[in-house]
């Protein structure tokens, strides 16, 4: 007798991560609001602070069509050319 | 062809327990599926195994036919549901319907699928009495493979990329039939730009289900004051942004929508102006954030933006003054979406 496996397992795909940064000293920020709501204004506190303690500055921001779709590729090359370090938020 | 031999015994009780074991159900026991059943299921929708039915990128995800008929055999499908199931995977898998948040979310949505169009009668779909209930095998298979595929093969369980807090009944399945005869207007599919010979299924998220009960109503105001006012309330999940609903007219509430003259847009159009609340309403509720201001108490916030996002559909009894309204979920993060049903043959 047999067992018909009914599951698939998710495609593999190689993810390389970003090299981290050795110090956050002076390095130029990214932002991508989920737009779930309060996600601007936890990033806006965040890069405050992230400013405040670390010299960084924002130099490019991404709001996404919606918490459930992908960022967009354009968005994904802009943070590539414009910042050192991009922080994405926020879940429930 | 498709399995894996175990030792499991030719009892059908063992094999069932087995499907438990490996943790491939829904909570429900499953009909184990046989190398025949598993062809057959394929060979009524004349796919090859490895035919990709869909696939979705940010999740890694791809559907290939052949774990979708096993999933439909699992559920207790016959093999000329697999045109419906598959329609119904390809707009799960359709980039606007958006899938990784209805299926992941804390909200929990079932998966509504609406069917139209000759195929509904082919197969039995129920769209008369109880059409949300149990009791038509079509309905609670169809809906039911499609929830197991969603486990099984989109990666969608629950504890792991499904986050529900609560959930609801109709994730185990969520499929019932238009009711297309003596129609207000014109039916879903048709609305939404196919022909009235084409077979389709809409598929839908939404996280609820409320039924909307109005016995005195004679005319389409006062009906639709309860819908707008069902589709407004301080608990309602969506109202920080515009979203999709859909309305289910039923028995008496169609007859009084048919016989009214009113058109579809109309019905929309005076929902959209209806289902609103005063600022000061949500922010009391503490669904805005402040506190209430000078102006808030008259401010109105509508819950809808366009008449097209109001999707409505006829089903149930004729007998009874019960409709039912299903908000969407997300604020446009998903959108309906209507498929083809491809028919080999074209018998239906």
């Amino acid at each position: 007798m047999k067992l018909f496996d009914p599951t698939s397992k998710p495609v593999e795909r190689a993810v390389e991560l970003a090299p981290r940064p050795a110090s956050l000293r002076g390095l130029r920020l990214g932002l991508v609001d989920n737009t779930k709501f309060n996600s601007d204004t936890l990033l806006a506190k965040l890069a405050e602070r992230l400013a405040r303690r670390h010299g960084m500055t924002v130099t490019a921001t991404s709001r996404k069509r919606s918490p459930s779709h992908e960022i967009d590729e354009a968005a994904v090359k802009t943070l590539r050319a414009q910042a050192d370090l991009v922080v994405s938020g926020i879940g429930d | 062809m498709h399995g894996v031999t175990t030792d499991a015994a030719q009892d059908p009780r063992e094999l069932i327990e087995a499907y438990y074991e490996a943790g491939w159900t829904d909570g429900l026991p499953v009909v184990p599926p046989t190398d025949a059943s598993v062809e057959a299921m394929l060979a009524a929708g004349r796919f090859r195994g490895d035919e990709i039915i869909g696939e979705i990128a940010g999740r890694n995800t791809v559907v290939a036919a052949d774990k979708v008929a096993i999933n439909a055999v699992m559920a207790g499908c016959k093999p000329e549901y697999l045109p419906v199931v598959v329609a119904a995977l390809k707009g799960l898998c359709h980039p606007d319907f958006a899938y990784h948040g209805p299926a992941s979310s804390t909200g929990g949505s079932a998966m509504v699928l609406v069917v139209n169009g000759p195929i509904v009668r082919a197969l039995g779909i129920n769209s008369g009495n109880n059409a949300f209930g149990q009791g038509h095998r079509p309905n609670a298979t169809i809906g039911r493979a499609v929830r197991l595929t969603m486990m099984n093969v989109m990666n969608t369980r629950p504890g792991l990329l499904d986050r529900a807090t609560l959930g609801n009944p109709g994730k185990y399945s969520f499929c019932f039939a238009e009711h297309e005869d003596d129609h207000p207007w014109e039916p879903l599919h048709v609305a939404r730009g196919l022909r009235p010979t084409d077979s389709a299924v809409t598929v839908y998220a939404s996280n609820s289900l409320y039924q909307v009960y109005n016995q005195l109503a004679a005319t389409p105001e006062p009906l639709l004051r309860c819908f707008a006012d069902a589709l407004s309330n301080l608990g309602i999940p969506n109202m920080k942004g515009y979203n999709q609903a859909l309305l289910v007219l039923a028995g008496e509430h169609a007859e009084i929508m048919r016989s009214s003259g009113w058109s579809r847009r109309k019905a929309q159009e005076f929902i959209v102006e209806h289902a609103q609340r005063t600022v000061a309403d949500f922010k009391r509720a503490g669904r805005l954030p402040g506190a209430v201001e000078a102006g808030d108490e008259t401010a109105p916030r509508r819950l809808f933006e366009r008449p097209d996002d109001l999707l409505i559909v006829c089903a149930g009894g004729r007998a009874g003054s019960w409709s039912a309204c299903l908000p969407g979920w997300g604020n446009k993060w998903t959108k309906a979406v209507t498929t083809l049903i491809e028919i080999p043959g074209g018998h239906a």
